[in-house]
Protein backbone atom coordinates (compact mmCIF):
# COMPACT_ATOMS: atom_id res chain seq x y z
CA UNK A 1 0.00 0.00 0.00
CA UNK A 2 1.29 3.34 -0.45
CA UNK A 3 1.15 5.94 2.45
CA UNK A 4 1.31 9.64 1.82
CA UNK A 5 1.42 12.31 4.47
CA UNK A 6 0.48 15.96 3.08
CA UNK A 7 1.06 18.58 4.79
CA UNK A 8 0.18 16.68 8.42
CA UNK A 9 0.59 19.01 11.87
CA UNK A 10 0.17 17.80 15.08
CA UNK A 11 0.37 19.45 18.32
CA UNK A 12 0.55 18.48 22.21
CA UNK A 13 -1.37 20.68 24.97
CA UNK A 14 -2.81 23.97 24.63
CA UNK A 15 -2.51 27.75 25.53
CA UNK A 16 1.46 28.72 26.99
CA UNK A 17 2.27 24.54 26.66
CA UNK A 18 1.37 24.27 23.13
CA UNK A 19 3.51 22.55 21.23
CA UNK A 20 3.96 21.97 17.38
CA UNK A 21 5.70 18.32 17.01
CA UNK A 22 5.04 17.97 13.33
CA UNK A 23 4.52 21.13 11.11
CA UNK A 24 3.22 20.42 7.74
CA UNK A 25 5.33 17.41 7.16
CA UNK A 26 4.95 16.12 3.49
CA UNK A 27 6.24 12.38 3.10
CA UNK A 28 5.43 9.65 1.20
CA UNK A 29 6.68 5.59 1.53
CA UNK A 30 6.41 3.13 -1.26
CA UNK A 31 5.22 -0.69 -0.64
CA UNK A 32 8.43 -3.08 -0.86
CA UNK A 33 10.53 -0.31 0.96
CA UNK A 34 12.08 -0.75 4.93
CA UNK A 35 12.01 3.09 5.79
CA UNK A 36 14.28 4.37 8.77
CA UNK A 37 12.70 7.10 10.57
CA UNK A 38 15.52 8.53 12.57
CA UNK A 39 16.22 12.12 14.83
CA UNK A 40 16.64 12.49 17.94
CA UNK A 41 14.12 11.58 20.86
CA UNK A 42 11.25 14.13 21.04
CA UNK A 43 11.42 14.80 17.17
CA UNK A 44 8.49 13.74 16.67
CA UNK A 45 8.91 9.70 15.10
CA UNK A 46 6.37 7.93 17.27
CA UNK A 47 3.81 10.57 16.51
CA UNK A 48 4.37 9.94 12.93
CA UNK A 49 4.10 6.67 13.45
CA UNK A 50 0.76 6.87 15.27
CA UNK A 51 -0.41 9.11 12.58
CA UNK A 52 0.69 7.18 9.75
CA UNK A 53 -1.08 4.36 11.58
CA UNK A 54 -4.73 5.91 12.09
CA UNK A 55 -4.35 6.25 15.91
CA UNK A 56 -3.62 9.87 16.18
CA UNK A 57 -5.74 12.22 14.06
CA UNK A 58 -3.78 15.12 12.80
CA UNK A 59 -4.22 18.44 13.31
CA UNK A 60 -4.48 19.28 9.99
CA UNK A 61 -3.12 17.59 6.90
CA UNK A 62 -4.12 14.47 5.01
CA UNK A 63 -2.79 10.89 5.56
CA UNK A 64 -3.64 8.97 2.36
CA UNK A 65 -3.73 5.21 2.44
CA UNK A 66 -3.77 3.94 -1.00
CA UNK A 67 -5.16 7.10 -2.49
CA UNK A 68 -7.92 7.23 1.04
CA UNK A 69 -7.60 9.76 3.48
CA UNK A 70 -7.85 8.39 7.23
CA UNK A 71 -7.30 11.38 8.86
CA UNK A 72 -10.96 13.27 8.89
CA UNK A 73 -12.47 9.16 9.53
CA UNK A 74 -14.49 8.59 13.12
CA UNK A 75 -12.55 6.69 15.85
CA UNK A 76 -14.95 3.66 14.60
CA UNK A 77 -13.62 3.61 11.22
CA UNK A 78 -9.98 4.47 12.19
CA UNK A 79 -9.91 1.43 14.48
CA UNK A 80 -11.40 -0.74 11.37
CA UNK A 81 -8.64 0.80 9.51
CA UNK A 82 -5.98 -0.52 11.64
CA UNK A 83 -7.26 -3.96 12.59
CA UNK A 84 -7.69 -4.71 9.23
CA UNK A 85 -4.98 -3.14 6.92
CA UNK A 86 -2.20 -2.19 9.68
CA UNK A 87 0.34 -3.92 11.72
CA UNK A 88 1.83 -2.57 14.45
CA UNK A 89 4.40 -2.84 16.75
CA UNK A 90 4.75 -0.45 19.78
CA UNK A 91 7.98 0.12 21.28
CA UNK A 92 6.88 -1.28 24.81
CA UNK A 93 3.85 -3.34 26.19
CA UNK A 94 2.82 -5.13 22.85
CA UNK A 95 2.03 -8.33 24.91
CA UNK A 96 -0.77 -9.58 27.20
CA UNK A 97 0.08 -10.91 30.37
CA UNK A 98 -0.75 -14.90 30.76
CA UNK A 99 -0.89 -15.41 27.11
CA UNK A 100 1.08 -17.31 25.14
CA UNK A 101 2.87 -16.56 22.26
CA UNK A 102 0.84 -18.14 20.08
CA UNK A 103 -2.19 -16.91 21.67
CA UNK A 104 -0.98 -13.19 21.65
CA UNK A 105 -0.53 -13.52 17.18
CA UNK A 106 -3.91 -15.22 17.44
CA UNK A 107 -5.29 -12.13 19.41
CA UNK A 108 -4.90 -10.50 16.40
CA UNK A 109 -7.43 -12.22 14.45
CA UNK A 110 -10.03 -12.00 17.48
CA UNK A 111 -8.96 -8.40 17.58
CA UNK A 112 -10.19 -8.29 13.74
CA UNK A 113 -13.40 -9.96 14.21
CA UNK A 114 -12.26 -13.15 13.00
CA UNK A 115 -12.12 -16.71 14.17
CA UNK A 116 -8.84 -17.17 15.62
CA UNK A 117 -9.34 -21.32 15.50
CA UNK A 118 -8.94 -20.71 11.74
CA UNK A 119 -5.62 -18.90 12.07
CA UNK A 120 -3.72 -21.15 13.90
CA UNK A 121 -1.46 -22.74 11.20
CA UNK A 122 -1.02 -19.05 9.83
CA UNK A 123 -0.11 -18.25 13.53
CA UNK A 124 2.28 -20.57 14.13
CA UNK A 125 4.00 -20.04 10.52
CA UNK A 126 4.58 -15.77 11.47
CA UNK A 127 6.07 -17.32 14.66
CA UNK A 128 8.01 -19.71 12.62
CA UNK A 129 9.28 -16.54 10.28
CA UNK A 130 10.14 -14.71 13.38
CA UNK A 131 12.33 -18.03 14.48
CA UNK A 132 10.10 -18.61 17.34
CA UNK A 133 8.96 -21.57 16.61
CA UNK A 134 9.95 -23.67 19.62
CA UNK A 135 8.37 -20.80 21.81
CA UNK A 136 4.67 -21.24 20.91
CA UNK A 137 4.34 -22.24 24.36
CA UNK A 138 5.88 -19.60 26.30
CA UNK A 139 3.82 -16.65 28.19
CA UNK A 140 5.44 -13.39 28.06
CA UNK A 141 7.32 -13.51 31.51
CA UNK A 142 9.15 -16.50 29.96
CA UNK A 143 10.89 -14.47 26.71
CA UNK A 144 13.59 -12.04 26.47
CA UNK A 145 13.29 -8.45 25.19
CA UNK A 146 14.14 -9.61 21.74
CA UNK A 147 11.53 -12.47 22.08
CA UNK A 148 9.07 -10.63 22.80
CA UNK A 149 8.75 -7.99 20.16
CA UNK A 150 9.48 -10.61 17.71
CA UNK A 151 6.30 -12.26 19.10
CA UNK A 152 4.48 -8.91 18.60
CA UNK A 153 6.56 -8.97 15.14
CA UNK A 154 4.61 -12.15 14.11
CA UNK A 155 1.33 -10.41 15.61
CA UNK A 156 1.54 -7.54 13.93
CA UNK A 157 2.00 -9.72 10.68
CA UNK A 158 0.03 -12.76 10.80
CA UNK A 159 -3.15 -11.04 8.65
CA UNK A 160 -0.76 -9.91 6.26
CA UNK A 161 -1.13 -5.86 6.47
CA UNK A 162 -0.12 -4.14 3.72
CA UNK A 163 1.23 -1.31 6.09
CA UNK A 164 4.07 -2.50 8.93
CA UNK A 165 5.05 0.22 11.51
CA UNK A 166 7.21 -0.52 14.06
CA UNK A 167 8.41 2.01 16.76
CA UNK A 168 12.48 1.30 18.25
CA UNK A 169 11.88 -2.21 17.92
CA UNK A 170 15.08 -2.70 19.50
CA UNK A 171 15.25 -0.18 22.43
CA UNK A 172 15.69 -3.34 25.09
CA UNK A 173 17.41 -5.82 22.89
CA UNK A 174 20.74 -6.98 23.04
CA UNK A 175 23.28 -6.05 19.51
CA UNK A 176 22.75 -9.42 18.13
CA UNK A 177 19.07 -9.78 18.03
CA UNK A 178 18.75 -6.18 17.23
CA UNK A 179 20.49 -7.32 14.12
CA UNK A 180 18.46 -9.99 13.95
CA UNK A 181 14.88 -7.97 13.96
CA UNK A 182 16.44 -5.32 11.48
CA UNK A 183 16.61 -8.36 9.27
CA UNK A 184 13.61 -9.55 9.70
CA UNK A 185 11.96 -6.33 9.26
CA UNK A 186 13.62 -5.91 5.83
CA UNK A 187 13.11 -9.21 4.68
CA UNK A 188 8.83 -8.44 5.35
CA UNK A 189 8.92 -5.18 3.46
CA UNK A 190 11.52 -6.91 0.56
CA UNK A 191 9.41 -10.24 0.35
CA UNK A 192 5.92 -9.46 1.11
CA UNK A 193 5.67 -6.45 -0.43
CA UNK A 194 3.85 -4.41 1.76
CA UNK A 195 5.38 -0.57 3.00
CA UNK A 196 7.35 -0.72 6.36
CA UNK A 197 8.22 2.26 8.65
CA UNK A 198 10.55 1.86 11.18
CA UNK A 199 11.36 4.48 14.31
CA UNK A 200 14.71 3.74 15.53
CA UNK A 201 18.04 5.50 16.89
CA UNK A 202 19.51 1.86 16.40
CA UNK A 203 22.41 1.74 13.03
CA UNK A 204 21.60 -2.23 12.98
CA UNK A 205 18.19 -0.95 11.78
CA UNK A 206 19.10 1.82 9.62
CA UNK A 207 21.74 -0.22 7.75
CA UNK A 208 19.27 -2.80 6.96
CA UNK A 209 16.48 -0.25 5.58
CA UNK A 210 16.48 0.41 2.11
CA UNK A 211 15.43 4.51 3.04
CA UNK A 212 16.27 6.71 6.04
CA UNK A 213 14.08 9.90 6.82
CA UNK A 214 15.47 12.13 9.40
CA UNK A 215 13.14 14.17 11.57
CA UNK A 216 14.72 17.70 12.99
CA UNK A 217 14.34 17.82 16.97
CA UNK B 1 -15.06 -16.31 23.44
CA UNK B 2 -11.23 -16.14 22.82
CA UNK B 3 -9.83 -14.13 25.25
CA UNK B 4 -12.77 -14.44 27.30
CA UNK B 5 -11.36 -18.08 28.46
CA UNK B 6 -7.22 -17.09 28.14
CA UNK B 7 -7.56 -14.30 30.35
CA UNK B 8 -9.47 -16.29 32.66
CA UNK B 9 -7.01 -18.50 33.55
CA UNK B 10 -4.60 -16.09 33.35
CA UNK B 11 -5.97 -14.49 36.40
CA UNK B 12 -7.28 -17.60 37.72
CA UNK B 13 -7.06 -16.79 41.55
CA UNK B 14 -8.85 -13.50 41.18
CA UNK B 15 -11.74 -14.94 38.96
CA UNK B 16 -11.69 -17.94 41.82
CA UNK B 17 -11.84 -15.46 44.79
CA UNK B 18 -14.47 -13.24 43.14
CA UNK B 19 -16.76 -16.89 41.67
CA UNK B 20 -16.25 -18.28 45.29
CA UNK B 21 -17.77 -14.94 47.01
CA UNK B 22 -20.75 -14.87 44.53
CA UNK B 23 -21.27 -18.71 45.19
CA UNK B 24 -21.56 -18.30 48.59
CA UNK B 25 -23.58 -15.38 48.26
CA UNK B 26 -25.93 -17.09 46.05
CA UNK B 27 -25.59 -20.20 48.27
CA UNK B 28 -26.76 -18.36 51.23
CA UNK B 29 -29.63 -16.98 49.09
CA UNK B 30 -31.00 -20.11 48.64
CA UNK B 31 -30.24 -21.83 52.17
CA UNK B 32 -32.57 -18.66 53.13
CA UNK B 33 -34.66 -19.21 50.70
CA UNK B 34 -35.09 -22.55 51.71
CA UNK B 35 -35.74 -21.47 55.28
CA UNK B 36 -38.47 -18.98 54.23
CA UNK B 37 -40.43 -21.71 51.88
CA UNK B 38 -40.18 -24.13 54.65
CA UNK B 39 -40.96 -22.00 57.52
CA UNK B 40 -43.58 -20.88 55.80
CA UNK B 41 -44.97 -24.27 54.84
CA UNK B 42 -44.94 -25.20 58.38
CA UNK B 43 -46.74 -22.01 59.61
CA UNK B 44 -49.56 -22.14 57.04
CA UNK B 45 -49.49 -25.48 54.91
CA UNK B 46 -53.07 -26.35 56.40
CA UNK B 47 -54.16 -23.12 54.83
CA UNK B 48 -52.53 -23.68 51.72
CA UNK B 49 -54.36 -27.36 51.38
CA UNK B 50 -57.46 -25.42 52.23
CA UNK B 51 -59.05 -25.62 49.00
CA UNK B 52 -60.79 -22.28 50.01
CA UNK B 53 -60.85 -18.63 48.00
CA UNK B 54 -61.65 -16.48 51.50
CA UNK B 55 -61.78 -16.84 55.40
CA UNK B 56 -64.15 -15.06 57.09
CA UNK B 57 -63.34 -14.06 61.23
CA UNK B 58 -65.33 -12.62 63.66
CA UNK B 59 -64.99 -8.65 63.33
CA UNK B 60 -62.29 -7.28 64.99
CA UNK B 61 -59.94 -10.07 65.06
CA UNK B 62 -56.47 -8.81 64.22
CA UNK B 63 -53.12 -10.55 64.35
CA UNK B 64 -53.78 -14.33 64.92
CA UNK B 65 -56.84 -14.36 63.73
CA UNK B 66 -57.40 -17.96 64.35
CA UNK B 67 -56.51 -18.16 67.88
CA UNK B 68 -58.96 -14.85 68.41
CA UNK B 69 -61.91 -15.19 66.19
CA UNK B 70 -65.11 -17.04 67.46
CA UNK B 71 -68.40 -17.38 65.45
CA UNK B 72 -71.44 -18.69 66.28
CA UNK B 73 -73.66 -20.98 64.51
CA UNK B 74 -76.17 -18.10 63.06
CA UNK B 75 -73.08 -16.98 61.46
CA UNK B 76 -72.21 -19.86 59.77
CA UNK B 77 -75.33 -20.35 58.63
CA UNK B 78 -75.71 -16.71 57.52
CA UNK B 79 -72.96 -17.61 54.99
CA UNK B 80 -73.85 -20.58 53.84
CA UNK B 81 -77.07 -18.87 52.89
CA UNK B 82 -74.78 -16.38 50.51
CA UNK B 83 -75.66 -16.53 47.21
CA UNK B 84 -73.01 -17.63 45.09
CA UNK B 85 -70.43 -18.65 48.44
CA UNK B 86 -70.05 -21.90 49.48
CA UNK B 87 -69.58 -22.02 52.79
CA UNK B 88 -67.89 -24.50 55.83
CA UNK B 89 -67.03 -23.73 59.13
CA UNK B 90 -63.75 -23.94 60.58
CA UNK B 91 -62.40 -24.62 64.00
CA UNK B 92 -58.73 -24.28 64.65
CA UNK B 93 -57.08 -25.33 68.66
CA UNK B 94 -53.26 -26.23 69.37
CA UNK B 95 -53.47 -29.40 71.91
CA UNK B 96 -50.78 -31.78 72.72
CA UNK B 97 -51.42 -35.42 72.49
CA UNK B 98 -50.06 -39.23 73.14
CA UNK B 99 -49.32 -41.95 70.96
CA UNK B 100 -50.70 -45.06 71.93
CA UNK B 101 -47.20 -45.92 72.32
CA UNK B 102 -46.84 -43.14 74.78
CA UNK B 103 -45.13 -41.05 72.41
CA UNK B 104 -46.57 -36.82 72.70
CA UNK B 105 -46.84 -35.14 70.01
CA UNK B 106 -48.41 -31.50 69.49
CA UNK B 107 -50.95 -31.01 66.88
CA UNK B 108 -52.94 -28.32 65.86
CA UNK B 109 -56.87 -29.58 66.02
CA UNK B 110 -59.02 -28.45 62.88
CA UNK B 111 -62.50 -29.14 63.55
CA UNK B 112 -64.46 -29.24 60.57
CA UNK B 113 -67.33 -31.41 58.83
CA UNK B 114 -66.97 -34.72 57.86
CA UNK B 115 -67.69 -34.18 53.75
CA UNK B 116 -67.07 -30.70 53.37
CA UNK B 117 -64.21 -29.34 51.20
CA UNK B 118 -62.52 -28.47 53.89
CA UNK B 119 -62.18 -31.96 55.07
CA UNK B 120 -59.41 -34.25 54.11
CA UNK B 121 -60.86 -37.47 52.33
CA UNK B 122 -61.56 -40.38 54.78
CA UNK B 123 -62.26 -38.16 57.76
CA UNK B 124 -65.63 -39.89 60.27
CA UNK B 125 -67.23 -38.54 62.82
CA UNK B 126 -65.52 -39.41 65.61
CA UNK B 127 -62.12 -39.79 63.99
CA UNK B 128 -59.10 -38.39 63.37
CA UNK B 129 -57.21 -37.48 60.38
CA UNK B 130 -53.02 -36.91 60.79
CA UNK B 131 -50.67 -35.50 59.19
CA UNK B 132 -47.45 -36.94 57.64
CA UNK B 133 -45.41 -35.57 60.58
CA UNK B 134 -47.63 -36.90 63.41
CA UNK B 135 -47.30 -39.90 61.65
CA UNK B 136 -44.27 -40.03 60.82
CA UNK B 137 -43.82 -40.01 65.30
CA UNK B 138 -45.59 -43.00 65.01
CA UNK B 139 -48.88 -43.11 64.29
CA UNK B 140 -50.16 -44.92 62.32
CA UNK B 141 -54.10 -46.11 61.03
CA UNK B 142 -56.10 -48.02 63.46
CA UNK B 143 -53.89 -46.87 66.49
CA UNK B 144 -55.28 -44.22 69.12
CA UNK B 145 -54.54 -40.60 70.16
CA UNK B 146 -55.54 -39.42 73.45
CA UNK B 147 -55.37 -35.83 74.16
CA UNK B 148 -54.14 -34.80 77.15
CA UNK B 149 -56.20 -33.32 79.95
CA UNK B 150 -59.45 -33.38 78.08
CA UNK B 151 -59.38 -37.60 78.36
CA UNK B 152 -60.67 -37.48 74.99
CA UNK B 153 -59.06 -40.83 72.62
CA UNK B 154 -59.60 -40.89 68.77
CA UNK B 155 -58.91 -43.43 66.41
CA UNK B 156 -56.65 -42.43 63.60
CA UNK B 157 -58.52 -43.27 60.46
CA UNK B 158 -56.08 -41.62 57.80
CA UNK B 159 -53.15 -40.04 57.22
CA UNK B 160 -52.95 -36.98 54.97
CA UNK B 161 -49.59 -35.38 53.23
CA UNK B 162 -47.34 -32.23 55.15
CA UNK B 163 -50.08 -30.16 56.78
CA UNK B 164 -48.90 -28.01 59.57
CA UNK B 165 -50.11 -24.75 61.41
CA UNK B 166 -47.66 -22.28 63.57
CA UNK B 167 -45.12 -24.96 62.98
CA UNK B 168 -48.04 -27.69 64.51
CA UNK B 169 -48.56 -30.67 62.68
CA UNK B 170 -52.22 -30.66 61.66
CA UNK B 171 -55.13 -33.04 62.88
CA UNK B 172 -58.17 -33.42 61.42
CA UNK B 173 -61.28 -34.02 62.84
CA UNK B 174 -65.13 -33.39 62.92
CA UNK B 175 -66.27 -30.51 65.08
CA UNK B 176 -68.06 -32.08 67.54
CA UNK B 177 -64.97 -33.71 68.17
CA UNK B 178 -63.11 -30.60 68.07
CA UNK B 179 -65.07 -28.93 70.98
CA UNK B 180 -64.60 -31.87 73.15
CA UNK B 181 -60.56 -31.37 72.06
CA UNK B 182 -61.27 -27.58 72.41
CA UNK B 183 -63.54 -27.50 75.76
CA UNK B 184 -63.01 -23.56 76.11
CA UNK B 185 -65.49 -23.26 72.87
CA UNK B 186 -68.93 -22.85 73.76
CA UNK B 187 -71.91 -25.04 72.28
CA UNK B 188 -72.09 -24.19 68.13
CA UNK B 189 -69.11 -22.29 68.31
CA UNK B 190 -66.27 -22.66 65.48
CA UNK B 191 -63.01 -20.61 64.75
CA UNK B 192 -63.90 -19.10 61.15
CA UNK B 193 -65.68 -19.83 58.12
CA UNK B 194 -64.08 -21.18 55.18
CA UNK B 195 -65.69 -19.92 51.93
CA UNK B 196 -65.29 -21.19 48.12
CA UNK B 197 -66.95 -18.12 46.99
CA UNK B 198 -67.59 -17.32 43.09
CA UNK B 199 -66.79 -13.95 41.64
CA UNK B 200 -68.98 -10.95 42.10
CA UNK B 201 -70.72 -12.56 45.15
CA UNK B 202 -70.97 -9.68 47.65
CA UNK B 203 -68.54 -10.85 50.56
CA UNK B 204 -68.69 -7.13 52.05
CA UNK B 205 -72.34 -6.93 52.34
CA UNK B 206 -72.39 -10.24 53.95
CA UNK B 207 -69.14 -9.10 56.44
CA UNK B 208 -71.47 -6.08 57.34
CA UNK B 209 -74.30 -8.00 58.34
CA UNK B 210 -72.71 -11.11 59.76
CA UNK B 211 -70.64 -9.16 61.73
CA UNK B 212 -67.39 -11.13 60.07
CA UNK B 213 -64.01 -9.82 58.66
CA UNK B 214 -63.46 -11.85 55.35
CA UNK B 215 -60.03 -11.99 54.18
CA UNK B 216 -58.72 -13.81 50.62
CA UNK B 217 -56.97 -17.27 51.86
CA UNK B 218 -53.88 -15.89 51.51
CA UNK B 219 -54.38 -12.74 52.84
CA UNK B 220 -55.45 -15.01 55.77
CA UNK B 221 -51.65 -16.69 56.11
CA UNK B 222 -50.93 -13.21 58.19
CA UNK B 223 -53.66 -14.68 60.94
CA UNK B 224 -50.91 -17.90 61.30
CA UNK B 225 -48.86 -16.89 64.63
CA UNK B 226 -45.49 -16.14 63.69
CA UNK B 227 -46.36 -15.74 59.93
CA UNK B 228 -45.63 -12.23 59.12
CA UNK B 229 -42.50 -11.88 61.22
CA UNK B 230 -40.81 -14.80 59.88
CA UNK B 231 -41.48 -13.59 56.70
CA UNK B 232 -40.18 -9.74 57.07
CA UNK B 233 -36.99 -11.22 58.52
CA UNK B 234 -35.97 -13.87 56.00
CA UNK B 235 -37.05 -10.84 53.43
CA UNK B 236 -34.95 -8.69 54.87
CA UNK B 237 -31.97 -10.62 54.70
CA UNK B 238 -32.63 -11.66 50.88
CA UNK B 239 -32.96 -8.02 49.90
CA UNK B 240 -29.35 -7.42 51.41
CA UNK B 241 -28.52 -10.48 49.77
CA UNK B 242 -29.57 -9.16 46.69
CA UNK B 243 -27.90 -5.71 47.33
CA UNK B 244 -24.70 -7.11 48.01
CA UNK B 245 -24.47 -9.71 45.22
CA UNK B 246 -23.72 -6.81 42.35
CA UNK B 247 -22.15 -4.53 44.48
CA UNK B 248 -19.74 -7.07 45.05
CA UNK B 249 -19.21 -8.11 41.36
CA UNK B 250 -19.38 -4.28 40.41
CA UNK B 251 -16.18 -3.26 42.39
CA UNK B 252 -14.24 -6.75 41.56
CA UNK B 253 -15.44 -5.51 38.02
CA UNK B 254 -14.22 -2.31 38.54
CA UNK B 255 -11.08 -3.32 40.27
CA UNK B 256 -10.13 -5.64 37.11
CA UNK B 257 -11.15 -3.15 34.40
CA UNK B 258 -8.86 -0.79 36.07
CA UNK B 259 -6.09 -3.13 36.48
CA UNK B 260 -6.34 -4.40 32.59
CA UNK B 261 -6.62 -0.65 31.04
CA UNK B 262 -2.97 -1.07 29.60
CA UNK B 263 -4.05 -4.67 27.69
CA UNK B 264 -7.42 -2.61 26.67
CA UNK B 265 -5.29 0.18 25.66
CA UNK B 266 -3.44 -2.48 23.19
CA UNK B 267 -6.29 -3.76 22.05
CA UNK B 268 -7.91 -0.92 21.42
CA UNK B 269 -4.61 0.47 19.51
CA UNK B 270 -4.50 -2.84 17.40
CA UNK B 271 -8.19 -1.63 16.34
CA UNK B 272 -10.51 -3.71 18.49
CA UNK B 273 -13.89 -2.05 17.72
CA UNK B 274 -15.27 -1.02 21.51
CA UNK B 275 -18.11 -3.71 21.03
CA UNK B 276 -15.78 -6.50 20.46
CA UNK B 277 -13.91 -5.36 24.20
CA UNK B 278 -17.57 -5.05 25.95
CA UNK B 279 -19.06 -8.00 24.43
CA UNK B 280 -15.50 -9.82 25.64
CA UNK B 281 -16.26 -8.47 29.50
CA UNK B 282 -20.01 -9.12 29.17
CA UNK B 283 -19.07 -13.05 28.37
CA UNK B 284 -16.33 -13.24 30.86
CA UNK B 285 -18.67 -11.79 33.51
CA UNK B 286 -21.66 -13.51 32.49
CA UNK B 287 -19.61 -16.87 32.47
CA UNK B 288 -17.91 -16.63 35.88
CA UNK B 289 -21.56 -15.31 37.65
CA UNK B 290 -23.77 -17.76 36.23
CA UNK B 291 -21.48 -21.05 37.08
CA UNK B 292 -21.04 -18.90 40.45
CA UNK B 293 -24.52 -18.87 40.78
CA UNK B 294 -25.03 -22.44 39.81
CA UNK B 295 -22.36 -23.40 42.67
CA UNK B 296 -23.79 -21.69 45.53
CA UNK B 297 -27.07 -23.41 44.55
CA UNK B 298 -25.61 -26.87 44.35
CA UNK B 299 -24.46 -25.68 47.35
CA UNK B 300 -27.97 -24.55 48.65
CA UNK B 301 -29.70 -27.76 47.60
CA UNK B 302 -26.27 -29.71 48.84
CA UNK B 303 -27.25 -27.94 52.28
CA UNK B 304 -31.19 -29.01 51.90
CA UNK B 305 -30.57 -32.69 51.73
CA UNK B 306 -27.90 -32.81 54.19
CA UNK B 307 -30.35 -31.03 56.64
CA UNK B 308 -33.15 -33.73 55.69
CA UNK B 309 -36.50 -33.33 57.36
CA UNK B 310 -35.13 -32.74 60.91
CA UNK B 311 -35.78 -28.54 60.03
CA UNK B 312 -38.24 -26.91 58.24
CA UNK B 313 -36.42 -26.34 54.88
CA UNK B 314 -37.79 -26.74 51.50
CA UNK B 315 -36.28 -25.63 48.26
CA UNK B 316 -38.07 -27.12 45.74
CA UNK B 317 -36.35 -27.08 42.11
CA UNK B 318 -38.27 -24.15 40.61
CA UNK B 319 -37.59 -21.82 43.43
CA UNK B 320 -33.87 -23.06 43.04
CA UNK B 321 -33.64 -22.19 39.55
CA UNK B 322 -34.96 -18.60 40.19
CA UNK B 323 -32.31 -18.07 43.56
CA UNK B 324 -29.55 -18.79 40.68
CA UNK B 325 -30.97 -16.43 37.77
CA UNK B 326 -31.78 -13.92 40.80
CA UNK B 327 -28.22 -13.80 41.56
CA UNK B 328 -27.18 -13.96 38.47
CA UNK B 329 -28.91 -11.49 37.03
CA UNK B 330 -27.83 -9.00 39.91
CA UNK B 331 -24.21 -10.33 39.49
CA UNK B 332 -24.38 -9.11 35.61
CA UNK B 333 -26.40 -6.08 37.00
CA UNK B 334 -23.13 -5.11 39.08
CA UNK B 335 -20.76 -6.17 35.68
CA UNK B 336 -22.71 -3.67 33.93
CA UNK B 337 -21.82 -0.86 35.76
CA UNK B 338 -18.18 -0.94 35.43
CA UNK B 339 -18.52 -1.69 31.66
CA UNK B 340 -18.33 2.04 30.78
CA UNK B 341 -14.82 2.02 31.90
CA UNK B 342 -13.66 -0.97 29.43
CA UNK B 343 -14.05 1.00 26.35
CA UNK B 344 -12.91 3.90 27.26
CA UNK B 345 -8.86 3.30 27.89
CA UNK B 346 -6.99 5.67 25.28
CA UNK B 347 -5.29 3.83 22.77
CA UNK B 348 -2.43 6.23 22.65
CA UNK B 349 -0.94 5.67 25.88
CA UNK B 350 0.43 2.97 23.60
CA UNK B 351 2.59 5.74 22.07
CA UNK B 352 4.97 6.06 25.09
CA UNK B 353 8.25 4.34 26.07
CA UNK B 354 6.87 4.30 29.72
CA UNK B 355 5.09 0.76 29.77
N1 LIG C 1 0.27 12.90 24.69
C1 LIG C 1 1.19 13.89 24.65
N2 LIG C 1 0.95 15.06 25.28
C2 LIG C 1 1.85 16.06 25.26
N3 LIG C 1 3.01 15.97 24.65
C3 LIG C 1 3.33 14.84 24.01
C4 LIG C 1 2.44 13.75 23.98
N4 LIG C 1 3.01 12.75 23.27
C5 LIG C 1 4.20 13.22 22.87
N5 LIG C 1 4.41 14.46 23.30
C6 LIG C 1 5.56 15.29 23.02
O1 LIG C 1 5.72 15.36 21.63
C7 LIG C 1 7.06 15.29 21.30
C8 LIG C 1 7.30 14.18 20.30
O2 LIG C 1 7.06 12.96 20.96
P1 LIG C 1 7.28 11.58 20.20
O3 LIG C 1 6.50 11.57 18.96
O4 LIG C 1 7.03 10.51 21.19
O5 LIG C 1 8.83 11.65 19.86
P2 LIG C 1 9.87 10.48 19.62
O6 LIG C 1 9.11 9.24 19.41
O7 LIG C 1 10.63 10.94 18.45
O8 LIG C 1 10.70 10.44 20.84
C9 LIG C 1 7.83 15.13 22.58
O9 LIG C 1 8.33 16.41 22.95
C10 LIG C 1 6.81 14.64 23.56
O10 LIG C 1 7.12 15.12 24.84
MG1 LIG D 1 9.04 7.48 20.44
Amino acid sequence: MSLRLEGVTVAYGRGAARTTVLDGLDLEFAPGVLTALTGPSGSGKSTLLAVAGALLRPDAGRVLLDGEDVAPLGDARRARVRRERIGYLFQSGNLLPGLTALDQVLTMAHVARRRPARYRDRAAAALDAVGLAHRRGHRPEQLSGGERQRVALARALVLEPSLLLVDEPTAAVDRAQAGELAALLADCAGRRGCTAVVATHDPAVTEAAGRVVALAA
Amino acid sequence: MFLVLRELRAARARFLLMGAVVALIAALVGIVSGFTNGLGDDTVSALRRLPATHIAFAAGTGTDAFARSALDPAAVRGWQAVPGVEATPVGVAIARGTTGRGVPVDLAAFGVEPGSFAAPAGLTAGGVVVSRKIADAGVRPGDTLAVDRTGVRLPVVGVTGRSAYGHVPAAYMSLATWRRVHPAARPGEVSAVALRARAGADLAAADRRLGTRTETRDAAFAAAPGYTGERLTMNSILVFLYLIAPLVVGAFFAVWTVQRTPELALLRALGAARRTLLGHTLAQAALVVVAASLAGGALAAGAGLALGAAVPFSLPAASLLGTVAAVSAAGLAGAALTLRRVASPDPLTMLGAAR
